[in-house]
């Protein structure tokens, strides 16, 4: 069964409609690749799921759970213990200035979920280990660069054990030079069969990594395929038109 | 001029400086969480709440300190029916007139630390799980603190200062000290040493506040 179904998803900010009728499943173990030309909706779908975004109409099935059933969401309890089974990483990071590397990890699993401060202390040493920052532990966010910044904040999505892990253009706000170190922890993400959602400019990664890719154009969910299906054999005019224009 | 005479004036002038502190901290520890509570109100969804905390912050810094504490010490008793029961100890009427007049401040200082944080932050809150109530106090609360802290230490300062106009509600304190001594002796010299005290407690404090930006840098 589908571990993320959305159906006829609607959004509009005032006069815009931003997402038409938007469906799509994501199954367990995913590694879907989102690609779309800017204002595609993209984000905002990705945002809608996490709820960040109220959608005006459609439906979000997570696991059993409906956040959102043709468009009457559920009480913000239920909607609290939806969301908590998705980690979310964002374009500019958004760690906590005045928290160091180790606290900005650990401060959800106290506060949020309250568990012992062996058990966070030790997940936190292993997941700084595993994005390659265990030097960084006690260091200020100031101090880190874009890459650093971004691997500190997936791994702060970790900490909270989600079934999935979305993200939001992970490498836009980064140097060229950045973007591989953070690319490669969501390959080893991927390697470890982490359900994930990507949001992405990166086409080469999308085709390397994802076993999924979706096209979404002007609001709307075009078409999805393998990277093979989607990078040779589009069935759309306008998927063959972006992919072209991408991959220049 | 006798080492003798200036400390027989310096004397009562730190007496009366230890009114000018007592009136410091009785206005900074109150009017800091009141300024709070009405930066809070401003930014209510309750509309009534909102327009009564921008009214008020108008009004406090509309118009000047010395009318307020006037209007608290010599006017409010004036009122007909209730102003009898308005008749307060002229330094705690003076009190109430500071920690009005700063909190007035302190909130705009504190809207201004709050307009300064990212969305991105309380939205990071949210996908962790945080409540509205964990997201301000572990997360939105101490960056604003930090923000602030520079407006906050300026503030301060002048407070420091504005003491002065205990003298106008005639309650003693160092300057009062120093007048007297300057009508008494026809010498200029208590001014000077009035005008060290408050450069002593001003450097006092601009200390204490370089110390809490460096400790709360984040970096």
């Amino acid at each position: 069964m589908a571990i993320i179904q959305v159906s006829n998803l609607k959004k509009s900010f005032g006069e815009l409609e931003v997402l038409k009728d938007v469906s799509f499943e994501i199954n367990k173990n995913d590694v879907v690749a989102v690609i779309g030309p800017s204002g595609s909706g993209k984000s905002t779908m990705l945002r809608s799921l996490v709820y960040l975004e109220q959608v005006n109409g459609g439906s979000i099935r997570v696991a059993d759970d409906y956040l959102v059933k043709d468009g009457v969401y559920s009480s913000s309890q239920q909607i609290k213990q939806i969301t908590a089974k998705m980690g979310m990483v964002f374009q500019h990071f958004n760690l906590f200035p005045h928290l160091t590397v180790r606290e900005n990890l650990e401060i959800a699993p106290q506060v949020v979920k309250r568990e012992a401060e062996n058990v966070i202390r030790s997940r936190s040493a292993e997941l700084l280990e595993k994005v390659g920052l265990a030097d960084k532990a006690n260091v200020y966010p100031a101090k880190l660069s874009g890459g650093q910044k971004q691997r500190v904040a997936i791994a702060r999505a970790l900490m909270m054990k989600p079934d999935i892990l979305l993200f939001d253009e992970p490498t836009s706000a980064l140097d060229p030079e950045l973007t591989g170190e953070v690319l490669q922890v969501i390959k080893q993400l991927a390697s470890e069969h982490m359900t994930m959602m990507v949001v992405t400019h990166e086409m080469g990664f999308a085709r390397e990594v994802a076993n999924r890719i979706m096209f979404m154009d002007n609001g709307e969910f075009v078409e999805a395929g393998t990277p093979e299906e989607l990078f040779t054999n589009a069935k759309y005019e306008r998927t063959r038109a972006f992919l072209q224009r991408a991959l220049k | 001029m006798s080492a003798d005479y200036i400390l027989s004036i310096t004397k009562p002038m730190l007496e009366g400086a230890q009114m000018t502190i007592l009136l410091f901290l009785i206005a900074i520890v109150l009017s800091i969480p009141l300024g709070f509570l009405i930066t809070l109100m401003a930014r209510s969804s309750v509309k009534p709440l909102a327009w009564l905390a921008h009214t008020y912050v108008y009004v406090m810094r509309g118009t000047p300190l010395l009318l307020q504490l006037l209007f608290i010490c010599f006017g409010l008793p004036l009122l007909p029916v209730i102003g009898e029961y308005l008749v307060m100890d002229r330094f705690v009427a003076a009190c109430v007139g500071f920690v009005l007049n700063y909190a007035a401040y302190f909130a705009e200082i504190f809207r201004g630390g709050l307009l300064s944080i990212d969305k991105g932050q309380y939205e990071a809150a949210q996908v962790l799980g945080f409540s509205k109530w964990q997201t301000t106090t572990k997360i939105i609360l101490p960056q604003m603190f930090r923000v602030a802290l520079p407006a906050v230490s300026n503030e301060a300062i002048t407070l420091v200062k504005d003491t002065a106009l205990l003298y106008a509600v005639a309650v003693p304190e160092l300057l009062h000290f120093a007048q007297t001594a300057v009508n008494r002796d026809f010498t200029i010299v208590p001014f000077f040493i009035a005008g060290v005290i408050y450069l002593l407690m001003t450097l006092l404090l601009t200390l204490l506040f370089k110390w809490l930006e460096k400790r709360f840098k984040f970096e």
